[in-house]
């Protein structure tokens, strides 16, 4: 190889750079076990010269262009990998796409090497054994993980095992325009009794709709009088005994909904857009980051500010998860690691990049690192992190969270 | 004169349909902020189409993407649509009728029925995730609209001129080029534009056959109108609509010439 290189005839670059392409692409690392078994240098001059399909919800380009410059800058750079951020709009569909690999018999040439993920869609591919397992220890920025945190080695209450790696942790909040509704109301009853006294002005996307759903479990929450009673599998009796409640509590809600309740938006989306054009009075989120690049674009008026609520809002993290057909694993790895650097953390904490929360301990990274993090000031429509956390709710089994969607769609959006 | 008063007035309210919907796709593609009840935007900002047209935004290279498998898709289509078409229109054979009723089908069929199925036949095949792959899933919904079109020009084609040229010394590529493909040109045209739009506006087999690898204009599109980001969705539509409105008016001409070859028959 290096013979051609040294042959200083233009007619031969192409022939080269032909070669090295060829050798790159059948270098592949589809087989994970045997990735297990190498110290980490060696997984990263596996990785070299890699190319990464990561599939991503693709509808915020400040997140696109953290991942396709940043991200991707720092690969290219420092291992020779290629990134090739794939937008996406519903993970749930990729999982499907995994799904069909496996039964076509595709094991080790894959589509995917990167997945964002959590919740449903992880409990899917885990159950289906379609995710690559036991290797996030090997990752030398796993140690700014704090793994005793339940909220970090649960998604959506399944046990992560090793199968993926944390990259966001958001904690829900509402947002109202302070010139509409000075004084919003700060706790489940009395939103619930904001409502009934101002009809039409308040909706929720339908769940499966994963913001819809999220809204409805946190009335699930305040008709079961908090969280304690519901943590831990899936229980048939008390699910009757709270989901009668609860369905009560939204049924009596939807004459004084939008549209009285006739119809829900389908997406978060379409709530935004109502929000937007005033026509209900509040807006909600799992990512409050989201608040501020709304206003950023010029979609939601700077008026915009966002708060939690005082009996507490739910929080969960979102990860990274590499399937077990990815034919670029050593490559997908050196991301994931990447990814969890304290210094990749601060660049997308910071207000203008994205506003992201940190997965990663703010006080096991860098002196430099933790100055950065302090001095943030985020964004006036952002609330900020810190007053979520002091009231914050663990997310359900998945076990309860399709019990809930489903019950909602059979009791109240009939 | 009221006759022409009323069709000028017709062609007015056609056009203002057709271009009304437009309308606020380009003010949402300049606006920072439209929120009701708001006749105009509250500020005009370049930013999505200097999104649009930036490296970053990855719309440009989807535009070529999605050309080069909309052309690539109509080549082979002509490739295989004009023989066929020739056959079906010129002559009478067993099984004929079964042979249209084939072709029409991927037309007829739901398109979510025949993307499952193709789907897992070219995971088998390993077609999936590439531009390929999708050019060849296609050209599936694409041939009967190509197939058809040619087999009408044939059936009102009269093969003694062709006769009458090789009679006169042409070989058959001479006389292909010289004689049938000026009289199918304006039926070609037609075909192959058909073929075009329908390959350009496919969403759901590319998604599924390019496994989100292959980002074609529509998925681009979508992704940003699924997010809510109204202004560069506006300017992404504008983008996608520029290839239909640039061969209508190319071959809206010669669509609509008459040919010689096909007034022959008495």
């Amino acid at each position: 190889m290096g013979a051609i290189f040294e042959l200083e005839l233009p007619m031969l670059r192409p022939l080269a750079a032909l070669l090295l392409l060829t050798t790159t692409a059948t270098a592949d690392t589809a087989d994970g076990e045997a990735l297990k078994g190498m110290t980490w240098d060696q997984i990263v001059t596996e990785a070299r010269g890699g190319t990464v399909n990561w599939f991503m919800w693709g509808g915020a380009d400040n997140i696109n262009s953290y991942v396709s410059d940043y991200v991707a800058g720092q690969l290219k750079a420092e291992y020779d990998i290629t990134l090739n951020r794939v937008p996406i709009t519903d993970a749930a569909e990729i999982v499907n796409l995994i799904l069909s690999e496996k039964e076509a018999g595709i094991t080790d040439a894959g589509t995917v090497d990167l997945i964002w993920i959590n919740g449903e869609n992880f409990r899917s591919m885990k159950a289906a054994d379609l995710a690559f397992c036991g290797y996030t220890t090997l990752l030398p920025n796993d140690a700014l993980v704090n793994w005793d945190n339940p909220a970090i080695a649960n998604d959506f209450g399944v046990p992560v095992d090793g199968c993926e790696v944390p990259w966001n942790t958001v904690q829900f909040a509402f947002a109202h325009d302070s010139a509409a509704v000075a004084e919003p109301p700060r706790d489940m009853a009395g939103l619930i009794d904001w409502i009934k006294a101002n009809p039409g002005r308040f909706t929720y996307p339908a769940p499966p709709d994963f913001t819809g759903s999220v809204f409805v479990r946190h009335v699930f929450y305040h008709a079961a009088g908090g969280p304690d009673a519901l943590l831990g599998p899936f229980d048939q009796a008390r699910f009757d005994e709270v989901s009668a409640k609860t369905w009560a509590i939204l049924n009596e809600l939807e004459p004084f909904l939008w549209r009285e309740g006739a119809t829900y938006p389908t997406t978060v989306t379409q709530l935004n857009e109502l929000f937007a054009n005033g026509e209900v009075a509040f807006s909600f989120n799992y990512d409050p980051a989201q608040f501020g690049l709304a206003v950023q674009d010029g979609l939601w008026p700077e008026t915009v500010r966002s708060y939690g609520l005082a009996d507490g809002t739910i929080g969960n993290t979102n990860y990274t998860l590499i399937p077990f057909n990815s034919p670029n694993k050593a490559a997908a790895m050196v991301v994931q690691n990447l990814l969890l650097s304290g210094e990749a953390q601060l660049e997308k904490a910071k207000t203008e990049v994205w506003g992201a929360a940190p997965a990663v301990e703010i006080g096991r990274t860098s002196a430099e690192v933790q100055a950065g993090f302090a001095a943030i000031t985020g964004h006036p429509s952002v609330v900020k992190a810190e007053d979520l956390a002091k009231a914050a709710l663990p997310e359900l089994q998945a076990d309860w969270l399709t019990a809930i969607e489903d019950g909602w769609r059979a009791n109240v959006g009939n | 004169m009221r006759a022409e008063t009323l069709r000028l007035l017709a062609g007015l309210v056609v056009a203002l349909a057709l271009v009304l919907p437009l309308v606020p796709l380009a003010i949402w593609s300049v606006a920072h902020g439209w929120r009701f009840p708001d006749l105009l935007p509250q500020a005009w900002s370049g930013k999505a189409w200097a999104l649009a047209l930036s490296q970053r935004g990855g719309v440009l290279e989807s535009f070529g993407l999605t050309l080069g498998i909309a052309l690539a898709t109509t080549a082979l289509a002509a490739l295989v649509g004009v023989p066929a078409g020739r056959a079906l229109g010129l002559y009478q054979f067993r099984g004929k009728r079964a042979v249209l009723l084939l072709l029409l089908a991927p037309a007829i069929l739901p398109g979510i029925a025949l993307v499952l199925g193709l789907h897992d036949l070219f995971l088998r095949l390993g077609l999936v995730g590439s531009a390929g792959g999708v050019i060849l899933a296609h050209l599936v919904p694409v041939l009967p609209y190509m197939t058809l079109v040619m087999a009408a020009v044939f059936t009102g084609f009269d093969t003694r001129i062709e006769a009458q040229a090789r009679s006169l010394g042409a070989g058959p590529w001479r006389t292909f080029l010289t004689v049938t493909l000026p009289v199918i040109l304006p039926g070609l045209l037609t075909g192959a534009l058909f073929a075009f739009l329908v390959s350009w506006s496919q969403y759901l087999l590319t998604l599924a056959i390019g496994g989100g690898r292959v980002q074609t204009l529509p998925l681009v599109l979508y992704s940003y109108a699924a997010a809510g980001r109204n202004d560069v969705a506006g300017a992404i539509a504008l983008i996608y609509l520029l290839p239909g409105v640039v061969i209508l008016l190319f071959t809206a001409r010669r669509i609509t010439g008459h040919s010689v070859g096909l007034e022959l028959r008495p």
